[in-house]
């Protein structure tokens, strides 16, 4: 896959294990850096491509990518408390609100 | 049998714990804010949060701290299951009182040109722009329709007191209904204090009508920002505040300051004019892209990163006085350290989700138009009419609460259901505000990572916690502001 944007100063490929990345973690990374940057993701069979491209005129900083990266850390850490938490999550909610729900007359 | 928390755990040394549902933020510090399915938050440095992510808790103190923030539990225990519940019940318990506060736009007429209005005021002189009583009787009624128990009643304008006699009237009429429909009612006008007088402030008294001004800062600043003939705003504002405090007590009025391009550099000269006119509640505003601000572009004059270095100043300069033996309040840190330390909610309607817009207040403005918001009002003063909802001449309170026009943006702005609010660990301090995105994004959820106001209240978020963390004295006051 060839990314080519000839409309900006600066890109850069960033890849991410398919095995231990999601694409949702990888795409709430993404959103959460919007001001900064803006990615473009695809994959191979082994790895998800993000292409980083500046958010705004000014182009962006490694540190920009640095922060990117560990934030796909930081998402698919958030992804696997998600998924564990699920179902005492819904427990919770299920007792906060039981009280409003309506019984049918006998 | 149910195990309660408190009884003692065989001493292992890892594992058995399971996570119950968080999300974490963070810190520049390097520590890690976490907070638990009800929103409560405590701070762990890197280790520890390192020891929480793998359950692999050695540290019996962490481990005590862990459990009672609800952030593990052994996975036999229900206990805290129940409370979570509990807590996430009462965090939302107060929605079904919907309506509390109802603002009366009394008139739009104003002696006053402030650069940043965002009223779009009228001249004083101008007829046509005063709400009539039947209106004021229709509002009246739509406000006592709310199921609240207690209902809060503010006169706003243009300057509210150029029609005193529809705010008498108003007050009267509501202390009947309130007694009527056993409700507790309280009023507060809004208003510059120019046109004060021995009739309205035995009113006041008499009436318990509580008096909010505006104060922003000292006679160079306020006078540049807020002109009108004469040029001596700031001595009838202070004027105005000194005879209230002395005739009626030292708690019948507040002033709130509004941010300008003036007001940068100088936070530490605006707490200390209002440390020594007596006001020891303050609160630091931004200013608002609504009504003449937005056409005046001083909305637009700084930015957030600007506007963060003056809360950060002001607030030490609180503390300092703190420090000194006088007890002054930043309000907008107490509406959010409430939020952060007790299981309670000030109700403040711009910082809450779902949005307060119509649901915690309601605008009646002179013309009969209802409005979801003081802000959304102001759109309309700029030809955006999205936040109104109807009028009170043709419609119910159901029809206002229960309107499309309110009803989606609170729908699509709920923070639950916002990227990254939504795993956000400051959720339950920080709010939705669908007006503010519509202003500046078009858009009533926006988008985060541009956002002035998650910037800013992330920015207050990492202050606070900041400050509460390192400074024992900040921590104590902090913990006395979350009660106030």
């Amino acid at each position: 896959m060839v990314f080519e944007r000839k409309d900006v100063t600066r890109s850069e490929i960033v890849r991410f294990d398919v095995e231990a990345y999601s694409f949702d973690a990888i795409q709430r990374a993404a959103y959460r850096f919007c001001d900064r940057i803006s990615v473009e993701v695809t994959r191979d069979d082994a790895s998800w491509l993000c292409a980083v491209f500046p958010a705004a005129a000014t182009d962006f900083s490694d540190e920009d990518v640095a922060a990117f990266r560990i934030e796909c850390l930081d998402q698919t850490l958030r992804e696997r408390i998600r998924i564990e938490t699920e179902a005492v999550r819904n427990l919770i909610l299920a007792h906060a609100f039981a009280g409003l729900v309506e019984q049918p007359p006998s | 049998m149910r195990r309660r928390v408190d009884s003692p755990e065989p001493q292992t040394p890892s594992g058995g714990w399971s996570l119950l549902p968080l999300t974490f933020h963070r810190l520049s510090s390097g520590s890690v804010a976490v907070s638990n399915a009800a929103g409560e938050l405590v701070v762990l440095s890197q280790p520890e949060f390192e020891a929480l992510m793998s359950c692999e808790i050695h540290d019996q103190a962490l481990l005590r701290t862990l459990k009672a923030k609800h952030l593990v539990r052994d996975p036999d225990d229900d206990l805290p299951i129940e409370l979570l519940a509990m807590k996430v019940r009462t965090r939302y318990a107060a929605l079904a009182e919907l309506t509390k506060l109802h603002i009366f736009v009394v008139t739009l007429r104003c002696e006053h040109s402030c650069q940043y209005c965002q009223v779009s005021r009228r001249s004083s002189n101008r007829a046509g722009y005063d709400m009539s009583v039947e209106t004021a009787d229709a509002a009246l009624a739509v406000a006592f329709a709310s199921p609240s128990r207690s209902i809060k009643l503010e006169f706003q304008g243009g300057e509210p007191f150029l029609n005193f006699g529809l705010i008498r009237h108003l007050v009267e009429q509501a202390e009947s209904l309130a007694e009527a429909t056993d409700r507790d009612v309280s009023f507060v006008v809004t208003s510059n204090l120019a046109l004060l007088d021995d009739d309205i402030i035995d009113f006041c008294r008499d009436h318990s009508v509580f008096v909010s001004t505006s104060l922003d800062g000292p006679i160079g600043i306020h006078n540049a920002n807020r002109p009108r003939p004469g040029g001596d705003s700031w001595q009838r504002t202070m004027s105005g505040i000194r005879r209230l405090q002395d005739e009626i007590g030292p708690d019948s009025v507040s002033a709130l300051m509004t941010t300008s391009e003036a007001s940068l550099g100088r936070a530490s000269e605006i707490v200390d004019t209002y440390v020594e006119a007596g006001l020891l509640d303050i609160f630091l505003r931004p200013i608002s892209p609504y009504g003449l601000a937005l056409r005046t572009g001083s909305h637009s004059s700084y930015d957030v990163t600007r506007w963060l270095k003056f809360y950060r100043e002001g607030l030490e300069r609180i503390l300092a006085h703190n420090r000194a033996g006088i007890p002054v309040v930043e309000r907008y840190a107490a509406i959010i350290l409430r939020k952060l330390l007790t299981n309670e909610d000030s109700g403040y309607v711009d910082l809450r989700s779902p949005s307060g817009i119509g649901i915690g207040a309601l605008i009646y403005n002179y013309d009969g138009d209802v409005y979801a918001s003081d802000e959304g009002r102001m759109l309309a003063e700029m030809k955006d009419h999205t936040f109104r909802l109807g009028n009170l001449h043709a419609d119910s309170y159901e029809d206002f609460v229960l309107s499309e026009q309110l009803l989606v943006p609170l729908d699509e702005s709920f923070a639950l259901s916002a990227p990254m609010c939504s795993t956000c660990a400051f959720e339950r301090c920080c709010g939705a505000d669908p007006v503010f995105h519509h202003a500046t994004a078009q858009d009533f959820l926006g988008r985060k990572p541009t956002s002035a106001f998650c910037q800013r209240n992330m920015g207050v978020f990492e202050l606070i916690l900041d400050l509460y963390h390192s400074d024992d004295f900040a921590r104590i006051t902090f913990q006395r502001w979350s009660m106030s």
